[in-house]
């Protein structure tokens, strides 16, 4: 324990980055987009157009036709082309300009960006890379075996705006222990973190606290075994295994964001329920839709966190906190050039962090706070 | 230049003092690997690899040969009893400093 005084400590806002992470991010449920119309993502800082052709495939562009300007997302889908609104000219998925009905011929330097495209588990992928390397389909997340099966519930996906913060916020949540107690109402009881390669892994155990009467991960009726893995620096599959008196469910949540400036991404989440046995489907699309429901609430738990804090890049820690250094460590290992990759982002860390003495604290705190309400209650009901 | 720069130099001393303070190089009882480890207590532990030491560890190559490769979340029994070893030798500290 050092007792030297010390001075204030100041924050450091640190420089947010310039560029975007290199990696797969996720758009969105891949059905949407096969309404026959073309859509708009904002990404990257600037507008993308997604569109299915009618070979069924679905293709990504850069937002803006190439001839004049004009905005693809409000064009028609022709074929397999997407048609600007503005001249008709008809730009294909591997970006090259297929046909301008009005032109002898089609200029061979009308090429635009396009973005790779995968899709896994239903959901629609692009690749980005500000090196505009070609797409590494090895570090795909994984398949999702049953996922999109009558074994499971269809993803229930939700998108939300976040403005104020750079997404590297979300990231950090990864390495938080002590969160999960003041944000989400839940005793973590366990709680270790591995680093290796693109991934980043938390696994938590957690008991909901009973002073705070709330549903997800703090509803005191619950524990949760949680294993929760980031393919990448954008797409997160949570495996949740959710014990509500005795009744244990299997949820797999996606947690998953595009960034659309230094300070905003869209944050998008996705559940889907494995269906427990034995059940009539109305009962088993509730279970879903209460899942849905917590969860969703513990994302907006954090977003109130994030609209409101400070950026910082040289967080002061006690030695119950998780690795958040090595975590960041290991995702910047997205905003440098493949070339530029150092040994210590990419190589395996192992991190338990010890909640003992945490957890001490909080059951006294939590059996203070129900003491204290059972007594005013007791008081409440005698002025009655 | 795609880093999270820092706007202050004492920021760059606390990442050496959080990414590196008192890691400690633990050899292996079984094998060659060779990794960094700081306990902050009892049950918390730390474990900087290498690509080098990774390819040393006998008991990572014999789950990597497993269906579907080695898991992630598996950690080195060997290694854990060879830190256990060197905590009770005295050859490795436990107790955090001031965070870290």
């Amino acid at each position: 324990m050092s007792t030297a005084t010390t001075e204030a400590r100041a924050l450091d806002p640190g420089v947010a980055p310039a560029r975007y992470a290199r990696g797969w991010h996720c758009l969105g449920l891949a059905d949407t987009f096969r309404d026959g119309k073309p859509h708009r993502i904002n990404a990257f800082e600037r507008k993308l157009v997604v569109w299915a052709g009618a070979d069924d495939k679905l293709n990504v562009l850069d937002g803006y036709c190439r001839h004049m300007g004009g905005d693809l997302t409000q064009g028609e889908i022709k074929g397999d082309n997407i048609a600007c609104p503005f001249h008709d000219w008809r730009w294909g998925g591997d970006g090259k300009c297929k046909e301008i009905p009005y032109a002898r011929r089609v200029p061979m330097r009308a090429r635009t960006q396009r973005f790779e495209t995968a899709e896994r588990n239903g959901q629609l992928f692009i690749w980005h890379d500000p090196e505009g390397s070609a797409a590494d389909l090895d570090i795909l997340p994984p398949e999702l075996p049953d996922v999109l099966t009558d074994a499971y519930t269809d993803w229930s996906w939700h998108t939300k705006e976040i403005n104020g913060s750079h997404c590297r916020e979300l990231i950090d949540n990864v390495a938080d222990m002590a969160h999960f107690y003041y944000v989400h109402f839940a005793f973590p009881t366990d709680f270790r973190n591995v680093f290796e390669g693109h991934t980043a892994t938390q696994y938590m155990s957690s008991k909901g606290r009973p002073d705070m009467g709330q549903g997800g991960y703090g509803d005191e009726n619950s524990t949760l075994k949680s294993v929760a893995t980031y393919f990448g620096p954008a797409y997160m599959i949570n495996w949740l295994e959710v014990d509500y008196k005795g009744f244990v469910t299997e949820v797999i949540l996606i947690n998953c964001h595009l960034p659309t400036s230094p300070s905003s991404f869209t944050l998008q989440y996705g559940i889907s329920v494995k269906k427990p046995e034995g059940l009539d489907e109305k009962t088993v699309q509730y279970i879903a839709e209460r899942y849905t429901e917590s969860f969703g609430t513990g994302f907006l738990q954090d977003v109130a966190i994030w609209e409101n804090k400070a950026p910082v890049q040289n967080p002061l820690l006690c030695e119950e906190d998780g690795p958040v250094y090595q975590l960041r460590r290991w995702y910047e290992q997205f905003y440098v050039d493949q070339a530029e990759i150092k040994p210590e982002m990419v190589d395996r860390f192992e991190f338990e962090v010890d909640t003992t003495k945490a957890n001490e604290y909080w059951h006294a705190e939590v059996a203070e706070n129900l003491r204290r309400r059972a007594d005013e209650d007791a008081a409440t009901s005698v002025e009655a | 230049m795609g880093l999270f720069a820092p706007t202050r130099q004492e920021t760059v001393e606390d990442q050496r003092l959080y990414l590196d303070g008192r890691l400690r190089e633990i050899a292996c009882l079984d094998c060659l690997a060779k990794v960094k480890v700081k306990k902050n207590s009892e049950h918390h532990t730390a474990v900087q690899w290498t690509d080098v030491a990774l390819g040393h560890c006998q008991e990572f190559a014999r789950l990597s040969g497993q269906p579907g490769g080695r898991p992630v979340y598996e950690t080195c029994s060997r290694l854990m009893a060879s830190i256990d070893r060197a905590v009770a030798e005295g050859e490795l500290e436990v107790g955090a400093q001031d965070g870290y």
